[in-house]
């Protein structure tokens, strides 16, 4: 069995204060739904994925509740709950309900509402992706890390700080193309010096900023598509790698986890990137967008900055830098923007026949990647 | 954050002292104690006591806010080499981060990591200090 995504639909990322959970999934599904032609009711499994929803809403498993309030009557609900890499775990998930032929028709759904309180409330229950009895109850956060990071990068590769914010001004350039990206407007690098600061050199022109969002994908085997016209976008294979805590590391800027994913990802399928294939990545920060793309392969070690210009479609929807990160949505939110490029509906037009998706959980310590091929 | 007095009394092995994790199959070791080797899987490990000394070899100025780290901001957070050889990641504290450097000599000491509310339950913990020379 073959796994296609059929339909797809997402909110905007912003601070909807005026809206809950309920109402964001709601919109993202009715699109998703209206998208593919498949009523609710079609629906066999409702998979949701979400990162904090304990933390930030006092809920767990959303699912039921999700389904209980959304009208899914007759269908399996469950919740996915694995850090920043839930969404991508929730569609491996029904990834494999299809295969196996469990199901043939499943919603997967992911959310976060990431604005219910001050951003040093947020930013507490953020930080809980990294290890508590270790990290966390030392007050050890993930800006630190991308900080330390940071450091160690333009000095083994004689960068300046200053290039490194041409990623996030690229991320920002291709945000106000998205409709849906929270920060739509154009930065410089002459903000940089005025940026407030979060954990030198670390500002807030190289993080992703704090947003709530949902993303609906509707997946289904063939027997649903060999109904449908137009350009048919299949989840090829999902694959992921993990890593020793930052602390262990011999070399803190190679992100080996991404690495081992992709190798395992591109020997089973024969594939290979290159600075022309559309790749959606996990810029939590915006030097890990170079090093993902150079554990990727697609770059040299120490050479993404080089890159940046001939890589057309990076993160055509603004990466998480500007689209922004409502992490439970995030991995869901990176495959609809692939699709909506490899099916033409995106700003840019793209040829390419695969492309791919790349999420993590905190520096790399959890990496997940989802490989999408087009079928016309 | 609600502090846990059974989850701190479980590990005051890796917060009152520093442990490092030996490996006797890959000969690898780890900060923490660990119930097997975080390298190659192993369980034949032993734990030795860090002397708690070690060279900083990075560090941040962090000003990022967390619920409960208000007074403790700008605070400097680095990684630290163990003379034992592992790294292990802390807060360097009463410092001047202009007087810190890359390769600054460390010691462990015992601080307050975090209290759950004016007058609950306090963390304390191991951070470091620049060498006090004697």
């Amino acid at each position: 069995m073959r796994t296609y995504v059929v339909g797809s639909g997402v909110t905007k990322v912003d601070r909807h204060y005026e809206r809950n959970y309920l109402s964001l999934i709601n919109e993202a599904v009715n699109k998703a739904l209206a998208d593919s032609g498949l009523d609710i009711s079609d629906i066999e499994y409702l998979v949701v994925s979400s990162a904090f929803t304990d933390s930030i809403l006092n809920q767990v498993d959303p699912s039921t509740y999700i389904a209980q309030n959304l009208g899914f009557r007759k269908t399996r609900a469950l919740t996915v709950s694995s850090g920043e890499v839930s969404g991508a775990v929730a569609l491996d998930y029904a990834h494999a309900l299809i295969r196996s032929g469990k199901a043939r028709k499943v919603l997967v759904v992911g959310f976060e509402k990431m604005s219910e309180y001050p951003s040093w409330i947020i930013n507490r229950v953020y930080s809980k992706i990294l290890e508590h009895e270790i990290e966390g109850i030392k007050n050890v956060s993930p800006p630190e890390y991308a900080a330390m990071i940071m450091q160690e990068y333009v000095r083994r590769y004689g960068v300046s700080r200053e290039d490194i914010v041409k990623w996030s001004i690229k991320m920002h350039e291709n945000a106000v193309k998205n409709p849906y990206a929270q920060l739509q407007f154009n930065i410089s690098l002459d903000l940089l010096n005025r940026a407030l600061r979060i954990s030198e050199p670390i500002t807030m022109l190289d993080s992703h900023p704090i947003g709530d969002g949902a993303a609906a994908l509707l997946v289904t085997d063939e027997s649903i598509t060999k109904k449908m016209n137009g350009a048919l976008i299949e989840v090829v294979d999902i694959e992921s790698s993990v890593n020793l805590p930052i602390y262990l590391r011999d070399d803190i800027t190679y992100f080996s986890s991404t690495a081992a994913a992709y190798k395992k990802i591109s020997s089973k399928n024969e594939i290979r990137l290159d600075k022309t294939v559309a790749v959606n990545v996990y810029d939590t920060y915006d030097i890990y967008g170079l090093l993902i793309i150079e554990a990727l392969e697609i770059c040299g070690r120490g050479e993404a900055l080089k890159c940046l210009d001939e890589m057309p479609y990076l993160n055509i929807g603004g990466g998480l830098k500007a689209r922004g990160h409502p992490v439970g949505a995030t991995p869901l939110y990176q495959v609809h923007e692939l699709r909506e490029l490899m099916s033409g509906s995106s700003w840019v037009k793209y040829d390419g026949e695969i492309s791919l998706a790349h999420s993590m959980s905190g520096p790399d310590n959890n990496a997940w990647l989802i490989l999408l091929r087009r079928w016309v | 954050m609600k502090h846990s007095i059974s989850i701190f009394w479980r590990l005051k092995d890796n917060h009152y002292k520093i442990y490092v994790t030996k490996c006797r199959d890959c000969g690898k070791a780890a900060a923490f104690k660990r119930l097997r080797c975080p390298h190659c899987g192993s369980q034949n490990v032993e734990h030795l006591e860090s002397r708690g000394l070690g060279e900083l070899i990075n560090y941040t100025v962090s000003y990022y806010r967390t619920e409960g780290s208000e007074q403790y901001l700008p605070r400097v957070v680095g990684l630290v080499r163990l003379d034992e050889g592992p790294v292990i990641v802390g807060e360097i504290t009463d410092v001047d981060p202009n007087e810190l450097s890359a390769s600054t000599r460390v010691e462990a000491v015992l601080r307050k990591y975090s209290s759950d509310d004016p007058n609950g339950l306090i963390y304390y913990g191991l951070k470091f200090i620049p060498i006090i020379k004697r």
